[in-house]
């Protein structure tokens, strides 16, 4: 399934809504965009490598001239994608669990949309609305965001062990050696498939 | 700016297809048939190493939501191009014109109004056309590059190996060895993009001493 490249998942998302109300959703973007500590659901949700969210005017789909006809529709179109790691089900659940509030103020004004609570109708209306992915690529299949989080420290407290232990005699870098172990120890782990089902 | 986060740049393109009622097989399909024989692990992508994550999608139309709202349909169909990556784009887009020139002209050889890889402006331009501005984008790593994540990756398994094979080591045999390690460790070649990183066997190859004692 193309969706799916080893532990991450692609999600490609459009909706339509009133033109009037994109400017109302643009100014709600911006703000996320601005307060930082509004991001931090989608941050502490630690699961989610890339995600955006796209507005596209009824008028400004690409128009190349030649045989292409400009598009006449009457909606401007919401795209979202998604970069995420663990199952379809698994991330809408997430998703309806933890930012019900945030989605709505994104989604709500999309057409028909029926909030992100209860769980099933959002579920039913993601799934109307989804497109599939035809090829899909990471660069780190095996690894989930968390794995890549964890890396980047085990990563930098190895780099800082390696400096501050060069010339300490065999006591003192023993000592040292286990503050660095208790450091790292809970990023460590392999990276590897994700288990049959997922 | 709304197209990057920190040091990553989210490339949204949508590239109409042609619509050619006397092809054989419909360009779109064409399309599909195409990526559908890439596998993932040797995706073209890896070669342009800056992508941390790039997908490829044909959409034929919009979705109709159901009553009230209206019923409408596009007139093209459009190749969705999805890509999050390293540094600016016009130097990822040449990237893409330079090292991987066959994929990209199989896959938007399809599209109206393509120029092809040959000139680089032209192809740039082109793309730049078919670009659409992203509203908000989120990277949850966004200060690292491809390859230093691909060799924090590497070092965090290979710690992990270390760890394990040097328990209760006397100190100077495990100064001795951490260097070693060290060593080892920044001499082994670079992960490959899109190859995984849990093999043991890919670490033994480039960096003796620190296999997994079985």
């Amino acid at each position: 399934m193309t969706n799916i490249n080893k532990k991450t998942y692609a999600m490609n998302v459009i909706t339509p809504m009133k033109p009037w109300k994109t400017w109302l959703l643009r100014a709600i973007f911006f703000a996320l965009g601005h307060i930082k500590s509004l991001q931090a659901y989608l941050i502490n949700l630690s699961f989610i490598h890339f995600a955006r969210w796209v507005i596209i005017r009824r008028d400004a789909f690409p128009y190349l001239g030649g045989s292409q006809e400009r598009e006449q529709i009457k909606y401007d179109y919401l795209l979202f994608f998604s970069n995420f790691n663990g199952t379809w089900d698994q991330y809408i659940d997430a998703f309806s669990a933890v930012l019900a509030n945030g989605l709505n103020k994104i989604w709500r004004w999309s057409e028909k949309y029926p909030g992100a609570l209860p769980v099933t109708p959002f579920k039913q209306y993601i799934g109307r609305v989804q497109f599939e992915t035809d090829h899909y690529y990471s660069a780190y299949p095996h690894a989930t965001t968390n794995d890549v989080k964890g890396a980047h420290r085990v990563q930098a407290a190895l780099d800082a062990f390696a400096n501050e232990s060069a010339g300490m005699g065999p006591d003192e870098f023993a000592r040292a050696y286990v503050r660095f172990l208790v450091k790292v120890q809970i990023d460590l782990g392999t990276t590897g498939a994700a288990p049959v089902g997922t | 700016m709304p197209n990057q986060s920190g040091s990553v740049y989210g490339l949204t393109i949508l590239s109409p297809i042609l619509d050619d009622p006397h092809a054989k097989v419909s360009h779109d399909l064409q399309i599909r048939m195409y990526l559908g024989g890439l596998k993932d692990e040797r995706s073209p992508f890896a070669k342009v190493s800056s992508t941390h994550m790039a997908r490829l999608a044909v959409l034929n139309d919009v979705v109709y939501v159901g009553m009230p709202a209206c019923e409408e349909h596009l007139r093209s169909q459009y190749l969705v191009f999805e890509s999050n990556f390293d540094g600016s784009l016009d130097e990822y887009l040449e990237k893409m014109a330079v090292e991987i020139p066959e994929d990209v002209d199989a896959v938007w050889g399809h599209c109206v109004g393509y120029p092809g890889t040959k000139s680089i402006g032209a192809f740039q331009a082109y793309m730049k056309k078919c670009q659409i501005t992203t509203t908000f984008y989120f990277a949850d790593v966004n200060d690292k590059t491809v390859n230093q994540t691909l060799r924090a990756l590497q070092t965090q398994e290979a710690v992990g190996v270390f760890i394990e094979n040097n328990q209760g080591k006397p100190a100077e045999e495990l100064r001795q060895a951490f260097a070693a390690f060290l060593e080892a460790l920044r001499a082994a070649p670079g992960p490959i993009p899109g190859s995984g990183l849990n093999s043991l066997g890919r670490l033994a190859a480039g960096m003796e001493g620190i296999t997994r004692h079985e």
